[in-house]
């Protein structure tokens, strides 16, 4: 088989779990998205060797390497709500950037030292 | 239909140019989310073009951004063995990093005098958009000025983190991919990913442990802080 016909399927397959899980999250009424679940999901089957690992391999691989491309869309999205961010709304960036520097740094930090202990131990 | 046709061909072709850039000159401003969005906007402004028009095309790409979320379960099944032996230091960390952010963006923004709807909708900023949407909804926020937030924690959170690295001493990949997940989720990861498939499977983790830890913590503790 061709491998641009290989992947395209492959993706479907994933297309297919994001589904699932979406079905999944309004049946249940949970509050993770659907994509998050079918991710999960995807992680148990591999696990319990139901999927096997070369089934979804180009599919996943192409994904993954094109991840930013995704996002585009929803980043664009900024054009509509540029007026809040205007004047005094600037502070609303710095305070963004604050708050998620000092996330990344907390949470990073807290990680590496307990990771440090352990390895050392 | 052929207005659809062409913002998606425009998406594509944008992303590849910038791609192709990104290669040949690997920089910070050169990534090629933020230049590609940075385009797209310029010439949606120059063209005097709603969002509402460009989403005709884009909403196809959107819609693959869920099977994009699904793969990221290879990394983590490939990763698993690690993943089991440091899920503790993981666990911990991102679970204060998920306290930090919604605290942080709450207290500041309540200092500064913005309105609840505004305050709302940053505190959910550091998890997957669609998660921080349906957060937002719940406890009071403006979803679309909540994608806008996570829009800021995530690429936001790629200009930021040399200089985050520098301050504040993460030199661990482990520690660095909880650092990049928990506060810039998917766009965070996907950098991660491209530096090294570990630190990215770790951040993808920590991204994941994070929506879900935000979505329960976060009603509770913005009845705290209000």
């Amino acid at each position: 088989m061709n491998r641009f016909v290989i992947v395209v399927l492959q993706i479907a397959g994933l297309y297919g779990l994001y589904l699932t899980g979406s079905w999944i999250q309004q049946v249940l009424g949970l509050f993770i998205p659907g994509s998050v679940i079918g991710m999960l999901l995807l992680f148990v089957l591999l696990s319990l060797k139901i999927v096997p690992e070369r089934l979804l391999q180009q599919g996943v691989a192409f994904m993954i390497r094109h991840l930013p491309f995704f996002f585009i869309p929803a980043t664009v999205g900024i054009i509509s709500y540029a007026h809040v961010f205007k004047g005094k709304g600037l502070l609303l960036i710095a305070i963004g950037l604050f708050s998620t520097a000092m996330v990344m740094a907390v949470s990073g930090r807290v990680t590496q030292t307990l990771v440090k202990r352990r390895e050392e131990a | 239909m052929s207005t659809a046709l062409l913002m998606m061909v425009m998406t594509v072709a944008i992303y590849l140019a910038t791609l192709f850039v990104y290669r040949r000159h690997r920089r910070l401003y050169t990534t090629p989310v933020i230049v590609s969005t940075a385009l797209i906007v310029i010439i949606l402004l120059v063209f005097h073009l709603p969002y509402e028009t460009y989403m005709t095309g884009g909403k196809w790409i959107d819609r693959l951004l869920g099977p994009a979320v699904v793969a990221l379960a290879y990394p983590l099944y490939q990763f698993r063995d690690i993943l089991k032996k440091m899920f503790v230091p993981i666990m911990t960390g991102t679970v204060i990093g998920a306290v930090v952010g919604i605290v942080s963006g709450l207290l500041l923004s309540k200092w500064a005098g913005f309105s609840d709807l505004i305050i709302h909708s940053i505190v959910p900023k550091s998890v997957t958009t669609p998660v921080a949407m349906s957060i937002s909804e719940s406890t009071g926020g403006v979803m679309p000025l909540t994608a806008v937030f996570v829009m800021i924690a995530g690429i936001g959170g790629l200009l930021i983190h040399p200089f985050v690295l520098k301050v504040s001493g993460l030199t661990h990949r482990i520690g660095r991919g909880v650092g990049m997940g928990s506060a810039s989720h998917a766009i965070g990861t996907s950098a991660s990913m491209e530096r090294d498939t570990m630190e990215g499977s770790i951040s993808t983790v920590a991204m994941v442990l994070s929506a879900v830890i935000v979505s329960i913590i976060a009603p509770g503790l913005t009845l705290l802080f209000m």
